[in-house]
Formats: C-alpha cells, sequence, structure tokens
C-alpha cells in the first residue's frame, strides 16, 4: 500500500527536524552571555619598586654613609696646631691615630657638613697608632667594622681630610701585608695604593660594602698608604686595658 | 492519528528552532556589547598610559633637575665645611699667636720691672757705699743681699723671656 505524497513528506521535514533538533548541542553547551565588563583592569596589587641600595645609604642632606662616618679632628697643641682625621665607632665614639691626637691642649672635631661636635676625652693605646676620642654629641653615622682583614687585591676605599682640606674619598687595592716599617704599630699592618696625605691620619679605609678594614695611619715615600688592620683595631677595642688617657702638652 | 502526532512533533521542532535562534541572536548582540565596551576600556586605558607616560617623563625631568640642584648643594656644603674648619684653623693659630705674644709681653715687662728693681738698688747700694761710715754695716750687708735678689730675680725673668722667645 503506497503513502500519500503529502504524508510522506511531512513525515521526511518532521524527521529532519527532529534529527536537526537531536544533533542541537546541549543548553550549558550553548554559548553564553558574556560576563560584565569590569570598570578598570588595573592591578591593585603592584609590586613595590625596587630601591636602589645606594639610596637606603643617603641621608635627607643627601650624603652617603661614607661621607658622614667622618670627622675632621683639630689638634690644639701648646704652640702648635695640627689635623687629622677620625671615623664614627658609635654615636659618641670615634677612631683616629695616636699621633693625632697626642699633645693635645685641645681637641676640635667637625663633621662632614662642618657641625662642630664637643670632645669630652681621648684615649690611647700603646700596641698600635690608634685612639678613641669620646664625645658629647652624637656623630652623624656609623659604618660596620668588616668580620676579617682584607686580601691582597681588594680594593678599598678611604674617606677623610688630606692636607686638612675638604672631605676627600679616594680609592685603590690592597697590595700586600707587612711589618710596620714605623714601629708603630704591633704585628702586621696593609698597604695599599690608594693616595693619601698628611691630615689623613685617622681615615677610615673601607671595603666595597662599606665596611671598615683598616684605619690609615701614614704614607710611604711611593705614595702608598699603610692600614692599622681592622683585626688589630678590634682586638684593641675589646681590651679595655689596651687604652689609657691621650697624653697631652700640659703635661 | 499518525498526522496529530507528526504535527506536534513539527510545531514543537518549529518552537524550538525559533527559540535558539531569538537566543543565539541575543546572546551575539551581547557580545558585541561586551566587545564595545572592552574596546572603550581599552582605549580609556591606553589614554590614562600616554598621561601616566607623560607625566613619568615630566617627573623624570624634574627628578633629574633636583639631583642636578642635590649634588650643587653638597658641593657647596662641603666646601662651606671647608671653609669654616680652615677659619677655625686660622682662628686657633691665631689664638696661640696672641696668647705667645702676651706670654712673651708679660715676660718683657717682668724683665724690664725686675731690671730697673736692680738697678735701682744698685745705684742706692754704690751711694750707701760712697758713705758706708754714715751706715750700719750689718744694714749695709743685708741692703747688699736684697740687691743681689733684685738682680736675681731679673736674671730668672730675663731667662723666662729668652725660653719664651725660643719656642
Amino acid at each position: 500500500m503506497r503513502r500519500p505524497p503529502r504524508r510522506a513528506a511531512a513525515l521526511v521535514l518532521v524527521g529532519g527536524l527532529l534529527t536537526g533538533c537531536a544533533a542541537l548541542p546541549g543548553l550549558t553547551d550553548l554559548p553564553q552571555p558574556p560576563p560584565p565588563v569590569p570598570t578598570s583592569v588595573v592591578p591593585t596589587d603592584l609590586p613595590a619598586p625596587g630601591i636602589d641600595a645606594g639610596v637606603t645609604q643617603l641621608s635627607p642632606d643627601g650624603f652617603d654613609a661614607v661621607r658622614r662616618m667622618a670627622v675632621r679632628i683639630r689638634n690644639v697643641g701648646c704652640g702648635q696646631i695640627s689635623t687629622g682625621s677620625g671615623f664614627a665607632l658609635t654615636d659618641h665614639t670615634l677612631v683616629t691615630n695616636k699621633h693625632v691626637v697626642s699633645d693635645s691642649a685641645q681637641l676640635e672635631l667637625s663633621t662632614y657638613d662642618g657641625r662642630d661636635v664637643a670632645a669630652t676625652a681621648a684615649s690611647t693605646t700603646g700596641l698600635a697608632d690608634l685612639a678613641i676620642v669620646r664625645t658629647a654629641d652624637a656623630l652623624p653615622a656609623a659604618p660596620e667594622l668588616a668580620d676579617a682583614d682584607p686580601r691582597v687585591g681588594d680594593p678599598v676605599t678611604i674617606v677623610g681630610y688630606p692636607l686638612g682640606r675638604r672631605l676627600t674619598v679616594t680609592d685603590g687595592v690592597v697590595l700586600r701585608s707587612e711589618t710596620d716599617p714605623l714601629n708603630a704599630t704591633l704585628g702586621e699592618v696593609l698597604v695599599t695604593d690608594a693616595p693619601v696625605e698628611p691630615g689623613s691620619s685617622g681615615s677610615a679605609a673601607l671595603d666595597a660594602d662599606g665596611r671598615v678594614i683598616g684605619v690609615v695611619y701614614a704614607k710611604s715615600n711611593t705614595g702608598h698608604s699603610y692600614l692599622v688592620p681592622v683585626s688589630t683595631l678590634r682586638a684593641m677595642l675589646d681590651d679595655e686595658a689596651a687604652f689609657a688617657p691621650a697624653p697631652t702638652c700640659a703635661g | 492519528m499518525a498526522v496529530w502526532t507528526l504535527s506536534v512533533l513539527l510545531v514543537a521542532a518549529l518552537a524550538g528552532g525559533a527559540w535558539l535562534a531569538l537566543y543565539l541572536l541575543r546572546v551575539n548582540e551581547q557580545w558585541q556589547e561586551h566587545s564595545q565596551q572592552w574596546q572603550a576600556l581599552a582605549e580609556q586605558h591606553g589614554a590614562d598610559l600616554a598621561q601616566a607616560r607623560s607625566d613619568l617623563e615630566a617627573t623624570s625631568s624634574e627628578l633629574a633637575a633636583v639631583r642636578g640642584q642635590l649634588a650643587t648643594a653638597q658641593e657647596r656644603i662641603t666646601q662651606l665645611a671647608d671653609e669654616k674648619a680652615q677659619l677655625g684653623d686660622e682662628s686657633a693659630l691665631t689664638q696661640q699667636l696672641a696668647d705667645y705674644q702676651r706670654r712673651v709681653s708679660t715676660a718683657a715687662g717682668q724683665v724690664a720691672t725686675a731690671l730697673a728693681t736692680c738697678i735701682d738698688g744698685q745705684e742706692a747700694l754704690i751711694r750707701y757705699l760712697e758713705n758706708s761710715e754714715l751706715y750700719d754695716p750689718a744694714s749695709l750687708a743685708s741692703y747688699r743681699a736684697d740687691v743681689e735678689r733684685y738682680c736675681g730675680d731679673a736674671r730668672d725673668a730675663n731667662a723666662e723671656l729668652q725660653s719664651e722667645l725660643s719656642r
């Protein structure tokens, strides 16, 4: 029995529609409406900008710690004036050379920015050309002492007042260690090619990290500088009995 | 019966297709609007970025200028500290010179005074000795001792003066 043509066509159409509907994806697979657009895509938890290590060393006036630690020393003796350098060890203590503070009637101190600092007492050690001066006023900044002496070839920076003039920073390297030719310091001393002048005595010698590795105490005929090594400085500082009141010109 | 069934299925299929078409049309419109909003947001951030870059450039320029001023100020501070230190040195030297001159002047005055006393005493002693019969010998001897002490003081004062002069 043959079906009428219209019924057959309807069957084909419905079958096709049903097949098409069956081929449709599920509702969850249909394209979804877009999420709302944010008002801003600027991240709120931005990483902090990198801080230059050198900037952290700056004081509000922009001077770095290397300069702020320096102290100029005027030794007003009995009939003579001399100058030297020193550097802060703590807020109220500075380190310099014995020969800078000896035979004085009065010690006059000033900082990198010209501020006067009153000295209250000076002590020297007989085993090394080292001295400690106590101050009534606070010193601007104090460096760290290195844990060990530098090695040959290590860079060195010296900050002080050569010839009693303006604050100066010079660079060089450690050349060698040898027995003190001046017999002013027990044990080995360091020789560097960083330029110094009379008046630089007591200057801090710093390593690349700004830590004290020695104290300038002399200059050779060849232009080299001699340092009391930080190990000797530490040994003297650890032994309170090593220091005695500095001799004055008044006797 | 079969015709009814087919009709129902056909209607249902047509309704489903119509709903699907409307849904897709609506979603399409929403995505188009979404795209326009993102584009607007991107343009806004682009404008903000351009402004921020301009501000950064201006700030960097100002920072460079401030750094230059800071370096100049530091140089000036160091220079002034040096000038102050030199003036302090000169002041201390001047004070020492003044102290030295004061000590020399004092010593010279003491020499002059002691020498005058010595000379006056010696002149008086000479007069006394020229008329020694008029004076008690013991008194004359005592006066001679006094004169010698005066002249000794003058010698000591002179030695002090020479010491100061040699410093």
